[in-house]
């Protein structure tokens, strides 16, 4: 039978899939459009403008453009104008001076400057020096050189207006390269694959995921579970707390701690010092001790994850299978090894999974502690996306390629969630609902 | 169980690995109310000045009661919101006959199992064209947004969990569907509403990443962001023992909450997205 839609349910759900749309839905796309593109903190987000600059022009004549173009490009000519009479007003010329050019020249145009100069010599009450006149000049000025244009055609008109005859292929190339807007590019993509440093980053994350996960969320998780579960109730208690305090602790005031614990004159470096072993900043000092570090920062808060997950599974074993093996004479470790392990498969590979995932994305950690040195020696993925796209000190900031990093991130994350999903057979999870009307 | 083999050894390999948080915390706490010279291992006196930030605005840390306040109302809004969007959205999940609704459960269990840090690129993207770049209000619904997927999952279980007869005996008495679930269902999940709601509000309490990135220049500066200032060793008024205080101050409400309500915390911590 099939039944109708509730229209209850519609309007229950709205909210959750507005918001899902906009902040879920809508990013992921973005991150894939934008990828494709070469926008950056310099081409701005929203769109930019046709400008000519003396240095594109340089560029474009080494790259073979005619001189003619580049010298008419560069010439420029003086228009007396209201636009020019301001300017030249709010530049401090004499205003009486002013007056007659307004007055003799008004609305005339000059193709040269011993043109505008001869004419303005003309003039009663011209300055006496020749700098004062060209500073003069100076706000009549008419070029392409340095305006901004708001549209293609409007820098079309003033190319075309300066450059008679300009053909069709110098113009294309002009037009496109003295956009300052982001452009449709897949550039990112191949700057992905040519850098050399794509194959370190890449082989960093390996080693810190497939690192960290098995020394950590797996190993220290199960250890942590299985002694918890053995000790006495109190004192497996106080470790339990223990070890979830980096997990309940404001990042910020984490991190902060391991740095203050690792750094110069931190706790280890004075304890180090005091038992006469090399004592330097273990953080940012050496490649080894940099990447001790950063594994232990992620895996100590990684470690309560699988303590939890594995604490509730070894609950669930039934008591007298454990009764059963000591009447046997079983050790506490041949306990461990051919009855809990067994029986906990299935934990440790969600486990493993999930927190492939969450390794594999996670950069906040290593941002606020190393961030990714010495050198890029630390430098993860999702973290070198992170600073290419939104945060790094020399400000100038690639959104178009941090997208593209962070697009493979996503798409390697999707796979992995659907391969986890079916995996672990989340599917009974989403059959019909029972009651319908 | 007998024992059959020594406790000892295992503490001391347990205290042995606990060894850095043990070491870090305690320093943490001992820090609030001593002062170590530097170089030194042991704090040489005692000294409550570190305290002076509470009423004190002339230190690194500003004003904290109003960072605090701020704090406050930006962990409680993303809770309420990560509440009602997950308590309305999770039920309809649940109980209720929707279009393509195996798809879109489907899509909310892979936006959980999804790490959404990575798209925080694309959300910054979003809140340039939407304008609510550099607002507070942007930061929340992000933040909460991206929370979403895991409420309306934590929700749905807790409804499956309710028994379908008390819906069928209200529904018999007269009541609508929306009776039904705002009189007779929400009491029924009242524990799950709790967990998520801490959860939500610890979340919001300890975010940095997104109120930094998504609103660097706002004047609503949240407790994360403070710390963070006082803590960076380049500022000319550094004051370590400052930041390990103004750090345990800010985790205390957090260390309060986990105390009274951890057991209904700990089921939800095992589906948490961190690290």
């Amino acid at each position: 039978m099939r039944s109708r839609t509730s229209g209850l349910g519609l309007l229950l759900i709205s909210p959750a899939m507005l918001l899902l749309a906009i902040f879920f839905f809508t990013p992921a796309l973005l991150t894939g459009v934008f990828s494709f593109t070469n926008m950056s903190s310099s081409t701005g987000i929203s769109g930019g403008a046709y400008v000519v600059t003396p240095n594109l022009l340089k560029a474009l004549s080494a790259r073979g453009m005619q001189p003619a173009t580049i010298e008419a490009l560069e010439e420029a000519s003086y228009s007396v104008d209201a636009d020019g009479l301001a300017a030249a007003r709010a530049a401090d010329v004499d205003p009486a001076f002013l007056d007659e050019i307004e007055a003799r020249y008004a609305g005339r145009a000059y193709a040269t400057d011993s043109d505008f100069l001869a004419a303005l010599k003309d003039l009663p009450s011209r300055p006496r020096r020749i700098r004062d006149l060209k500073l003069a000049m100076e706000p009549f000025t008419k070029s392409v050189l340095n305006v901004r244009f708001a549209t293609e055609e409007l820098a079309r008109t003033a190319i075309a207006e300066r450059v008679a005859g300009i053909s069709d292929d110098e113009m294309a190339t002009l037009l496109s390269e003295s956009y300052t807007g982001w452009v449709w590019t897949t550039e990112n993509f191949g700057k992905l694959f040519a850098g050399h440093e794509t194959w370190r980053i890449i082989a960093n994350t390996i080693f810190y995921v497939a690192t960290t996960l098995t020394l950590f969320n797996v190993t220290l998780g199960l250890f942590l579970a299985v002694t918890t579960f053995y000790l006495p109730k109190k004192l497996g208690a106080i470790f339990t707390v223990i070890w979830l305090l980096p997990r309940i602790t404001p990042v910020v005031l984490y991190a902060i701690m391991w740095k203050w614990f690792t750094w110069d004159d931190g706790f280890v470096a004075v304890l180090a010092g005091e038992l006469g072993l090399p004592s330097f900043n273990y953080m940012k000092g050496s490649v080894t001790s940099a990447w001790t570090i950063v594994i232990m920062v992620n895996g100590f808060i990684g470690a309560s994850f699988g303590m939890i997950l594995f604490s509730g599974a070894l609950r669930s074993i039934p008591i007298q299978q454990l009764w059963a093996s000591e009447v046997d004479g079983a050790t506490r470790w041949q306990q461990v090894r051919y009855i809990i392990l067994p029986q906990l498969r299935w934990p440790i590979l969600f486990v493993t999974s999930y927190q492939t995932l969450s390794l594999l994305t996670s950069y906040q950690e290593i941002w606020l502690t190393t961030n990714g040195g010495p050198g890029s020696t630390t430098t993860v993925w999702a973290l070198e996306s992170f600073r290419t796209a939104l945060f790094n000190y020399s400000g100038s900031l690639q959104y178009g390629l941090g997208a593209a990093m962070a697009l493979l991130l996503v798409a390697v994350g999707l796979m992995l969630s659907i391969i986890y999903l079916r995996l672990f057979r989340f599917g009974e999870l989403v059959t019909q609902p029972k009651i319908e009307f | 169980m007998t024992r059959n083999f020594s406790i000892w050894p295992v503490v001391l390999i347990l205290l042995l690995i606990s060894a850095p948080i043990v070491i870090m915390y305690s320093y943490l706490a001992l820090g609030t109310v001593t002062t170590t010279e530097p170089g030194d291992l042991l704090p040489s006196k005692l000294a409550l000045d570190n305290w002076r930030f509470l009423f004190d605005t002339s230190t690194a840390a500003g004003n904290i009661w109003i960072a605090t306040l701020n704090t406050f109302v930006f962990a409680a809004s993303i809770m309420v919101i990560v509440l009602t969007v997950s308590a309305t959205g999770g039920y309809a999940m649940s109980r209720l006959n929707l279009p393509f609704r195996r798809f879109v459960l489907s899509g909310i269990m892979v936006m959980h199992a999804f790490p959404s840090v990575t798209l925080i690129i694309g959300v910054f993207l979003v809140l340039q064209f939407t304008g609510l770049y550099d607002t507070m209000i942007g930061v929340i619904l992000v933040k909460a947004s991206l929370m979403l997927p895991f409420g309306i999952w934590i929700m749905k279980g807790f409804y499956d969990a309710v028994p379908w007869e008390i819906e069928m005996a209200g529904v018999q008495d007269g009541a609508s569907r929306f009776t039904v679930w705002r009189r007779l269902i929400l009491p029924q999940v009242r524990a799950g509403l709790v967990a998520l709601g801490l959860f939500a509000f610890l979340d919001g309490w300890g975010e940095y990443v997104l109120p930094r990135i998504l609103a660097p220049t706002n004047d609503f500066r949240v407790l994360s962001i403070v710390l963070e200032l006082v803590g960076n060793p380049d500022r000319t008024n550094y004051d370590f023992d400052l930041f390990k205080t103004v750090g345990v101050f800010y985790t205390l409400p957090v260390l309060v909450i986990f105390v009274f309500f951890q057991h209904r915390l700990m089921d939800i911590f095992g589906g948490g997205t961190k690290g």
